[in-house]
């Protein structure tokens, strides 16, 4: 049998806990190998001599390269996407009372529901948001996430609080609003009773 | 984003290499195959012909020949350029080398500045296809035989061809302006006047005529004697 | 006899230049010029790059890499097509006949006017600082970037869309780093440009200058590293000791000697020429009749006295 070939794996576990402290030096490793049971006993070869191969081996890579050692314990994650989802903080831009104690307080609204079929809000959405304790509605007039062309992107997810009709809680809206909001907004205005043309009509500036 | 970076100017590769890199495995991650890597150029530097395995070749040979582009194209007083062979080559006798040797040997080289042949494998072995990795020039007995000379392949039947064609052409022309010269000749004769001068430049001017055919390269203006004999 | 065989003998020669080559290369015999030395100078690269192949100089600017970015295609080898980027050429220099895209670079203050069907007036214009330039081709693009109301608004644009009416440059600089992206961890002062910005011109043929500004960013969190990164453009960071380690741990020196690497990140300069010289002479006709509109809308007529 090729004592330089791949070495069972349970060898390996054993050697690696040996291992664990790197500043184990030869000598000590010799004692530990004589009070260690050896499962396997083969005729040809010197046990001994080759877990101490494989000790010694695994010791170096330690050594050298102790990053590698590592390997298997890292995780994978996704780059940033920006989305508005459930639980994600939004800013107030509306002077209305509620949105700027809770702006104030440093407790911004967190949105807790999408009206719409994705879980997923982008511009003109409506959504459900609780600030300080209350639930009320809003609709996403910016976001953070990269927007396709001549869509301005914000650097802050921007909600305006809105009741159930559509008015809007506040009297002025300080921030740019995108244009595409007009169009988005006029489309949802067919639900009988909802009218969101008010809350263009507080916008100072259209981005 | 995806625009090129042409913040500096390099010379096009005048090898095939492939879209994406080969990660040559390194326990040393990628740090340790720019290391292999060096190491590997700086032996096909010092010895002009080295036999490796073939993944690692075709790797080194790009980076071979950018480098000695780059040589090329900065020479050896310009400090990125100097910095980066300091770089890449381990035994600094060879940057030496590669600026005053490699530089002016492959300065006006239309080809590549290297060759790669694929080496056979040995048999009973570690199954890993093996290369060749030679630089052009290099003192060694060519790996290849050298085909230029063989009658036989097809380029050197149509060349030969050609060269019988441009021959018989050439000899009809010759011919042409003997006949002319003759012509004259007799006619000078039979005319009476001068018939010792007009033999002798008549005989000056065949011997001139077909000087002057030998000399004319291809595509170079023929001189009609006519013309020459006024 | 004789003169006859040497002359065949020439002509023969003649016949194979190419074997010829090889076979002197193959002796090394083949020499030429000694290496040259040529001048040191870190700033002088575009002197030193203008190597001249056996008298060959370049017929084409070498800034031209730089004012035309997008003319030169992807690097990448699999996306690559000899065809298609041709075409797409032709495209753009029909799009430049049509509307004037200047010159600018990551850093210049643009304003784009292009059609809106959202808005009352069709069009909209936004003024902002380039932070990104990107693309290749028909797809180039740019990000611009401006404080508004307080708030940070960002703009994507694609060059080359219809949709775009009008680019202006209403301040013409460069900056020390390549892309501007830290400017969205800087505090807002470093970002706001006013909408009514007059445009400011530069004298003729002067070189395009570079605003050695130092930007301010912001406490953290960040948006990105930014220590990890080689910025030129940014005040002292002022983080903790352990960040910098972790950055130098980190950092990959060996990436700027990776000869591959920066090659299959780039277009070789001879490729550079090929498209450029294809381009060039539209784009200076391009520019000298924009030229000449600019000074027939500043001539005034004299008007009558008394």
């Amino acid at each position: 049998m090729n004592c330089k070939g791949r070495m069972d794996s349970k060898f390996m576990l054993m050697a690696d806990l040996l291992c664990d402290k790197a500043a184990t030096t030869t000598a000590m490793l010799r004692e530990k190998l004589k009070t260690c049971t050896v499962e396997y006993i083969t005729n040809n070869f010197d046990v001994e001599s080759i877990w101490l191969n494989v000790i010694m081996k695994r010791l170096s890579m330690w050594r050298n390269f102790p990053e590698l050692m590592n390997v298997g314990r890292t995780f994978h994650t996704s780059s940033v996407c920006g989305h508005i989802i459930k639980l994600t903080r939004l800013r107030v831009v509306d002077n209305s009372e509620i949105g700027k104690q809770a702006m104030a307080e440093g407790k911004p609204p967190k949105c807790i529901h999408i009206y719409n079929k994705k879980g997923v809000g982008t511009i003109g959405d409506k959504v459900l948001v609780a600030v300080k304790g209350e639930k009320k509605k809003g609709i996403i007039v910016g976001v953070k996430q990269n927007q396709p062309s001549l869509i301005p992107k914000f650097d802050s997810n921007n909600v305006v609080l809105i009741d159930d009709t559509g008015t809007p809680l506040g009297t002025r809206i300080h921030v740019p609003i995108p244009q595409i909001l007009r169009t988005i907004l006029k489309e949802k205005n067919v639900v009988k009773g909802v009218d969101y043309t008010k809350l263009l009509a507080l916008a100072t500036r259209f981005v | 984003m995806n625009q090129a970076d042409v913040s500096k100017l390099m010379s096009r590769l005048r090898i095939k290499y492939k879209p994406v890199r080969r990660r040559l495995k390194n326990p040393e991650g990628a740090e340790g195959r720019l290391k292999k890597i060096r190491k590997t150029l700086t032996a096909l530097l010092k010895h002009e012909r080295i036999e490796l395995n073939y993944n690692r070749a075709d790797e080194t040979r790009g980076y071979a020949e950018r480098l000695i582009s780059d040589a090329i194209r900065y020479g050896d007083c310009h400090r990125a350029t100097m910095e980066l062979a300091d770089y890449w080559i381990l035994e600094k006798q060879l940057i030496h080398k590669l600026f005053k040797v490699l530089v002016p040997r492959f300065d006006n080289c239309p080809v590549s500045y290297t060759r790669m042949y694929r080496a056979p494998r040995p048999c009973p072995g570690m199954y890993y296809k093996r290369a060749v990795l030679e630089l052009r020039g290099n003192p060694y007995p060519p790996l290849l035989p050298d085909m230029t000379a063989n009658r036989n392949l097809i380029h050197n039947v149509l060349l030969d061809e050609a060269q019988k064609e441009f021959r018989a052409q050439k000899y009809a022309e010759i011919a042409k302006k003997l006949e002319a010269a003759d012509d004259n000749v007799i006619k000078s004769i039979d005319d009476g006047d001068e018939e010792s001068s007009s033999a002798e430049s008549s005989g000056e001017d065949e011997t001139n005529v077909l000087g002057e055919a030998q000399v004319q390269q291809p595509g170079e203006k023929v001189v009609h004697p006519s013309q020459n004999m006024q | 006899m004789a003169l006859w065989c040497r002359g065949v003998q020439r002509i023969l020669v003649d016949v194979r230049p190419i074997f010829s080559l090889f076979q002197t290369i193959g002796n090394t015999e083949y020499s030429s010029l000694s290496s040259v030395s040529r001048p040191e100078g870190l700033g002088s690269d575009e002197a030193k790059e203008a190597k001249t192949v056996e008298g060959h100089k370049p017929i084409v600017p070498l800034e031209c890499r730089f004012v035309y970015p997008e003319f030169l295609p992807d690097p990448r080898l699999d996306h690559r097509n000899s065809l298609r980027e041709k075409l797409e050429r032709m495209d753009m220099l029909n799009r430049r006949a049509h509307i004037d895209i200047p010159e600018f670079y990551v850093g210049s203050i643009l304003a784009v006017t292009s059609s809106n069907s959202h808005a009352p007036e069709k069009s909209s214009r936004f003024v902002g600082i380039c932070i990104q330039r990107g693309g290749c081709g028909l797809r180039a693009s740019f990000i611009l970037r401006n404080v508004i109301d307080h708030q940070g608004v960002e703009m994507f644009y694609e060059m080359y869309s219809p949709v775009v009416q009008k680019i202006e440059v209403l301040r013409l600089e460069k900056r020390l780093d390549n892309e501007l992206l830290y400017l969205r961890d800087a505090l807002p002062e470093y970002s706001t440009f006013q909408l009514d910005m007059e445009p400011e011109f530069l004298p003729e043929g002067a070189p395009v200058p570079v605003n050695p500004i130092k930007v301010k960013l912001k406490p953290r969190p960040w948006l990105e590293r930014w220590e990890r990164q080689e910025l030129k453009g940014v005040q002292d960071l002022g983080l903790p000791e352990r960040f910098y380690k972790r950055a130098a741990e980190v950092a990959r020196p060996w990436e700027k000697y990776d000869l591959m690497k920066e090659y299959r990140a780039s277009i070789p300069a001879e490729e550079q020429e090929e498209i450029f010289v294809e381009v060039y002479s539209q784009l200076q006709q391009l520019e000298v009749m924009r030229k000449k509109m600019k000074r027939r809308r500043t001539f005034v007529r004299p008007k009558k006295m008394g």
